[in-house]
């Protein structure tokens, strides 16, 4: 399964928690849609480092930039470049 | 019509694909032509009259605001710009006949923009430095230690005035320089004129921006006529929205308070701290009342505020939405006051959260909780009452914030506990599976809004006293 499969997957269960079963592509904005808030930010990061064993850049993080699939995909990519 | 980008309406298509249940103020931005009608000139103006309606029946001083969103509805190509325009327009010559000594507020509020058009430069200029990497942290302690400072010095001595003016007028600014700050570290940055225009911006001004910072702000835009004119509509029912939530809750205050004779929760703690106690049903019933009052002008401010902010083109999200209907007490922080979440967890939360080891996952969640429900809320609330300090200096200050403070440590033990503990899925049902959890909360904040003061007028004992006088216990 590709990344952004899972995320996707795990994105559609969080939403489903919530109560929220609306359908949602790649670039639908979740975060500044309103779908998800800031908690459920933390949520992600603490799914993103252990699906993917990554590490949050501390300075420079802005929840923005997980706010879609692709954007959450990119970070991910992003961040294990940088691993390297 | 075109199917609408997902920011403005959540993924939905524009068009109701399916009979909607009954809405009291009808959903006017899926109504195609509403929406195209809104885009012509008499529809604008219409639109901008009705709003400057509805706005005036509440703040008769609305002609400046609605002239601004005019400007903003006819220009939108130079948005950012008016905003600048309009801001600077609030700040200076709306207020220039209320003021005292306009020339010198003026010139006080000059220096203030000046010292955070510096700030931000600053951070700008040199984003490697100690301070470019943590401009907001360096902005707040700095204050925090500033406030201190100040504090010690007999101020009436040297004449200190001036200093102690301008430190309550920078402290009034200093969660929007912080977000300015924060938000400047995320790519397109505006020029720095832009962003000093959203330094208070001219639709409302609380301690709180409302909406966070102009990198949300640069986000939820209309880019074009359309996503104007639905956002517009968004605005004009969010304004509706808190109309008739006013003329609820004079209806509901009248009929409680003058009609029934409840008294109002200041009088009945007033009436337990001097030891002639109401009874506990009268209590009861005036706790009601005011954590109820509370969350109806909760709602009439952040809406007036948002609806102002859609109308100039920034499709926000709402700054209260259906608190009464949380399942969970972390649920009720969220829905309550979201754009001031937003800030503790902006500016406390993550902070500590990215700054923690992964390996214990719920310390890590309960820290950075404490962090921003507990310590980031008693320093937003304490430093905004500086005057406070000013008169009966730090100490003093610091002592009397003991009911606050009380509140704090609660509500973010009760956070923590909300957030960590293992939750069931709800009952199916909705007595049991909605009804019964909501006023639970409900039941849980209306207990905690006997501490959730900052007038310090009564030391702890006596909101605990009042507390006890509702489970009859003296």
């Amino acid at each position: 399964m590709d990344s952004k499969t899972t995320i996707r997957q795990y994105l559609t269960e969080l939403l489903v928690r919530k109560g929220d079963r609306r359908p949602f592509d790649d670039d639908t904005s979740l975060l500044l849609g309103g779908r998800l808030d800031s908690i459920d930010t933390v949520e992600i990061i603490l799914f993103l480092e252990k699906e993917f064993e990554i590490e949050i850049a501390r300075d420079g993080f802005q929840r923005t930039q997980l706010d879609t699939v692709n954007m959450i995909d990119a970070f991910v990519r992003t961040a294990h470049l940088a691993a390297q | 019509m075109s199917v609408q980008s997902s920011v403005l309406t959540g993924g939905m298509p524009l068009r109701p694909t399916r009979a909607l249940p009954f809405r009291l103020i009808p959903r006017i931005e899926t109504y195609p032509g509403v929406v195209s009608l809104v885009q012509t000139i008499p529809g604008k103006a219409a639109l901008l009259a009705v709003f400057g309606l509805l706005y005036a029946w509440t703040n008769p001083s609305a002609l400046p605001l609605v002239l601004c969103l005019a400007l903003l509805t006819w220009m939108p190509f130079r948005r950012h710009q008016l905003i600048t325009v309009s801001t600077v327009i609030f700040a200076v010559v709306v207020p220039w006949t209320r003021l005292a000594q306009p020339v010198y507020n003026i010139g006080l509020i000059t220096g203030v923009l000046a010292l955070a058009a510096f700030l931000i430069w600053r951070a700008s200029a040199r984003p490697r430095s100690w301070y470019g990497r943590k401009p907001a942290t360096i902005l707040l302690a700095g204050f925090a230690t500033w406030i201190a400072a100040i504090s010690l010095v007999p101020w009436h001595i040297f004449r200190l005035a001036p200093i102690w003016d301008f430190t309550i007028i920078f402290g009034s600014y200093i969660w929007f320089i912080a977000y300015v700050l924060v938000d400047r570290q995320a790519e397109p940055v505006n020029r720095l004129g832009l962003e000093i225009g959203f330094l208070r911006p001219f639709w409302g001004a609380l301690p709180t921006p409302l909406p966070n910072g102009t990198g949300y702000l640069r986000q939820i835009e209309a880019r074009n006529a359309e996503e104007l004119a639905i956002t517009q509509l968004k605005g004009l029912k969010l304004l509706s929205w808190a109309a008739l939530i006013t003329l609820f809750s004079r209806v509901f205050v009248y009929f409680f308070h003058v009609y029934l004779r409840i008294p109002y929760f200041a009088t009945t703690l007033a009436m337990s701290a001097h030891g002639a106690p109401a009874p506990w049903f009268v209590c009861w019933a005036s706790l009601m009342l005011h954590f109820l009052e509370n969350v109806m002008a909760g709602a009439i401010l952040g809406h007036r505020i948002i609806a102002c902010c859609r109308m100039a083109g920034f499709d926000a999200l709402r700054n209260m939405y259906r608190p009464l209907s949380s399942v969970t007490v972390a649920e009720f922080f969220n829905r309550y006051y979201f754009y001031y979440k937003e800030l503790l967890v902006t500016f406390f939360f993550f902070p500590i959260f990215l700054r923690q080891s992964p390996r214990f996952p719920k310390l890590r969640l309960g820290i950075s909780i404490f962090a921003a429900a507990c310590f980031g809320n008693v320093f937003f609330h304490f430093i905004r009452e500086l005057l406070y300090i000013h008169d009966f200096g730090l100490w003093n200050a610091i002592k009397t914030f003991q009911v606050f403070f009380f509140y704090c440590v609660v509500l973010a033990t009760a956070i923590t506990i909300s957030r960590l503990r293992k939750r069931k899925p709800l009952p199916a049902g909705f007595f049991r599976g909605t009804l019964r959890p909501a006023l639970s909360v409900c039941l849980f904040y209306c207990l905690l809004s006997i501490f959730a003061l900052t007038d310090r007028q009564y030391p702890l004992v006596e909101h605990l006293r009042f507390l006890g006088h509702l489970f009859f216990m003296n």
